[in-house]
């Protein structure tokens, strides 16, 4: 008999020790907590945080329909819109990942800061202006009317994003890294790197690449197809910022899309001041901006 | 229980006894008369540099460096751990230094290792080690493999690490059994329908090559089910390794028949076709052995496998499909959290065609690696993300993917099933709990030996 209770003793123990380590793997292996961010008012005092939403949660909006339109129209802006977009780009060809990502010029806090002073144009500005800011220069296309459906839809994503932040408030996510400018730039060592670290998917003349139907994958960098000297990636140091934080993507098995830090800050500004300046459209109306005539040292004009 | 007397359980515990005893000594002596071939010619011209340069290459068709260096560590020092069901056990140092290394074996002793399994001590080397498959590797081969790793590789000083695999079923001896029934002493068979190129072929494959210590199912004794096509149609028909699905290399529709023999060539000289790119233990297998292997070689292997006849059972071909998915994610019509997921994760690179961007970004429809039947590499690759292989004769840049383990086992499982039927793929939904089982088994993975950290 002593055999049989010592055997079951010993089986209630191994069945024990198999449920405590499948209950402790469970326990490791759960859904991983949400991206969250502290939120601060415009003194600073804290509010509830902000965590990014994901996009199956746009559905149960009431605004559903022109949510989803507005991700689109950045996601796909040159397909969807090709009479007001004029370059090969997309808006989400700068602001990565829907707008969702920190470093990516995310979109969190777009609607909360306009009305917003702009310094190129030294005024201050309303979200829509903003938006065509963008359409006649990184697109180097035509404005939308204010009140245009699309132009609504673009706002309502942004809108939407933004969750229940309060107008002014700030979600505590970096937008971009400013550059030391400082920094001296080799164009020359840029073109080397871009030969290695951008060219795969750029092209070896700047020229981008598109998909078998025509749409972009990759933005064309310099040439007729590309953003006008007139946009913020035209500037060196602008374009450092991006490519040191969101270039090359597609390289590390970390990050929303196993991107950057592959090059050093001085790689970005010497990349970034090769191919700014390589040419591209000029901006017809460059003569109104800096009015006062403060502008930035890499300023193209 | 107060008289002694002979009950049942006492009279099994005594046969047990008997039979532990007898199974020990018949090993012993199974052990002792171990010499699976005649002695070796021992005038050997170690220092010749054809015969080590033909070493080098014959060491590239057999891939050892890949088992015998971990990332990161020295060339052959080994430390890569290898999971088993059991624990983890770590390749050894193969590197010239007499301590710690091979640099005490004689040739007998090398051929012996290499071929057999059988270690310098007499003892038995895991099955880790491919030499059911190294077992037809001619003398002249041996010969040249020897001279290149005593004359050309450098000695490291890295003691071999034990492995994580628990008493009793770390013991050795029981595997000297197991070499008796499954890694027989054999010679190549050319099959005689089959011309002198496919013959190369055929025995790179199955010698060197050892594509079915990944690709071939395992029996019960961890032995491989076929060790070529005369042997069993079980032959190359896929397995599950390390938490990867090897997919089958038969002439099938989750095989190699979405495959040109002109793709395979392309794919094992650099990682990548149009279509797909090499991820998990396949882009060690292309970085370390095949981009180096010479076109002939590479020629002769893709038109063997192209030629191999779909396993029984299997399904020949798909039915044809139509892709109505492009056009619904191009609209934005299409709702289903599969859908919305792949829209918001996935499609930047993969596209709306599900076309990807040739040699940068893989294809995931009408991808062999996305529609197998078992969903273990895909869920695999999409929790740790993936690493492509480089050859830089090719191309300039190695792209890799993400891994999502930040995603929950629910939403992986969508976006997955979603990819394995769109487009033209028709493979099974993968569920929550197959995420999940993965995710575990990840978790629980026994790292790598690094140089200066071995026991």
């Amino acid at each position: 008999m002593s055999h049989h209770r010592s055997l079951r003793l010993c089986l209630t123990g191994l069945a024990l020790a198999l449920g405590l380590s499948a209950g402790a793997l469970a326990q490791s292996t759960g859904a991983v907590a949400p991206q969250t961010y502290a939120v601060k008012d415009k003194n600073g005092q804290l509010l509830p945080a902000y965590t990014i939403p994901e996009d199956s949660e746009m559905l149960k909006h009431p605004d559903a329909e022109q949510i989803l339109y507005g991700q689109r129209l950045l996601n796909e802006t040159q397909r969807l819109l090709p009479d007001r977009v004029g370059a090969a780009m997309n808006c989400n060809s700068c602001h990565v990942v829907q707008g969702k990502k920190p470093l990516g010029a995310p979109f969190i806090n777009t609607y909360n800061s306009f009305p917003q002073y702009n310094p190129r144009s030294e005024r201050v500005m309303t979200l829509e202006e903003r938006i065509n800011g963008c359409m006649i220069r990184s697109m180097n296309g035509k404005k939308l009317p204010q009140d245009s459906r699309e132009m609504q839809a673009m706002v309502a994503y942004m809108k939407w994003l933004a969750q229940d932040v309060p107008h002014g408030a700030q979600v505590q996510i970096q937008s971009s890294r400013p550059i030391d400018m400082s920094i001296k730039p080799d164009p020359v060592r840029g073109r080397t790197i871009y030969g290695a670290q951008c060219a795969s998917c750029h092209g070896a003349n700047g020229e981008g690449r598109k998909d078998a139907r025509g749409n972009i994958v990759f933005p064309p960098l310099w040439g007729d197809e590309s953003f006008n000297i007139g946009a913020g990636l035209a500037r060196t140091y602008k374009a450092a910022s991006f490519i040191y934080d969101n270039m090359p993507m597609g390289v590390h098995t970390k990050g929303a899309w196993g991107e950057g830090r592959t090059l050093s800050l001085q790689d970005a500004v010497d990349v970034a001041e090769f191919f700014t300046h390589m040419p591209r459209p000029d901006f017809p109306m460059k003569d109104k901006d800096w009015p006062s005539g403060k502008k930035p040292k890499d300023a193209r004009y | 229980m107060s008289k002694r007397r002979i009950t049942p359980l006492r009279a099994l515990l005594m046969a047990a006894g008997l039979t532990a005893g007898l199974v020990i000594a018949a090993t012993w002596g199974l052990a002792w008369q171990r010499r699976p071939e005649p002695p070796a010619h021992t005038d050997l011209a170690l220092d010749d540099p054809a015969l080590i340069r033909q070493g080098e290459y014959i060491a590239r068709t057999a891939d050892c460096i890949a088992c015998h260096t971990a990332p990161g560590g020295k060339p052959y020092a080994g430390g890569l751990a290898m999971q088993t069901p059991a624990g983890a056990i770590y390749s050894t140092n193969i590197t010239p230094d007499p301590d710690t290394g091979i640099g005490a074996y004689d040739y007998e002793a090398f051929r012996n290792a290499v071929k057999h399994g059988i270690r310098r001590d007499g003892a038995a080397l895991y099955p880790a080690m491919p030499y059911p498959s190294y077992a037809i590797m001619p003398e002249a081969d041996l010969r040249a493999l020897y001279a290149y790793f005593m004359k050309a590789v450098a000695p490291q000083r890295q003691a071999n690490a034990k492995s994580t695999i628990p008493w009793p079923l770390n013991m050795r001896w029981p595997l000297i059994w197991w070499q008796a029934l499954f890694a027989p002493t054999r010679t190549f068979q050319p099959a005689p329908e089959l011309d002198a190129n496919l013959n190369r072929g055929k025995y790179l494959v199955e010698g060197p090559g050892h594509c079915g210590a990944c690709h071939t199912p395992r029996g019960i004794g961890f032995q491989e089910t076929a060790l070529n096509l005369q042997d069993g149609d079980t032959f190359l028909s896929g397995a599950l390794i390390d938490g990867w699905r090897a997919k089958s290399l038969r002439g099938e529709a989750q095989g190699l028949h979405s495959w040109s023999q002109a793709e395979i060539i392309e794919f094992l000289a650099s990682g990548r076709t149009n279509r797909v790119a090499a991820f998990g233990a396949m882009a060690d297998v292309v970085s370390h052995s095949t981009r180096h292997m010479t076109a002939e070689d590479l020629g002769s292997m893709a038109a063997y496998l192209k030629q191999l006849p779909p396993a029984p059972g299997k399904l020949a071909a798909f039915a044809p499909k139509r892709d109505t998915l492009t056009e619904s994610l191009l609209d934005g019509t299409e709702r289903v959290r599969g859908a919305l997921l792949y829209r918001e994760h996935c499609m930047s690179c993969h596209r709306p065609d599900g076309q990807g961007v040739p040699r940068i970004f893989p294809a995931l429809d009408g991808n062999s690696a996305i529609f197998a039947h078992n969903p273990q590499s895909t869920i695999q690759v999409t929790l740790e993300g993936g690493r492509m292989p480089l050859d830089p004769r090719a191309d300039k840049m190695a792209f890799a993917m993400p891994g999502f383990s930040h995603l929950s086992d629910q939403d992986i499982s969508e976006v997955l099933s979603f990819v394995r039927s769109g487009w033209t793929n028709q493979a099974p939904a993968v569920t929550p709990e197959q995420v999940r089982e993965i995710r575990a088994f990840l978790a629980t993975k026994a790292p790598h030996i690094q140089t200066g950290e071995h026991q």
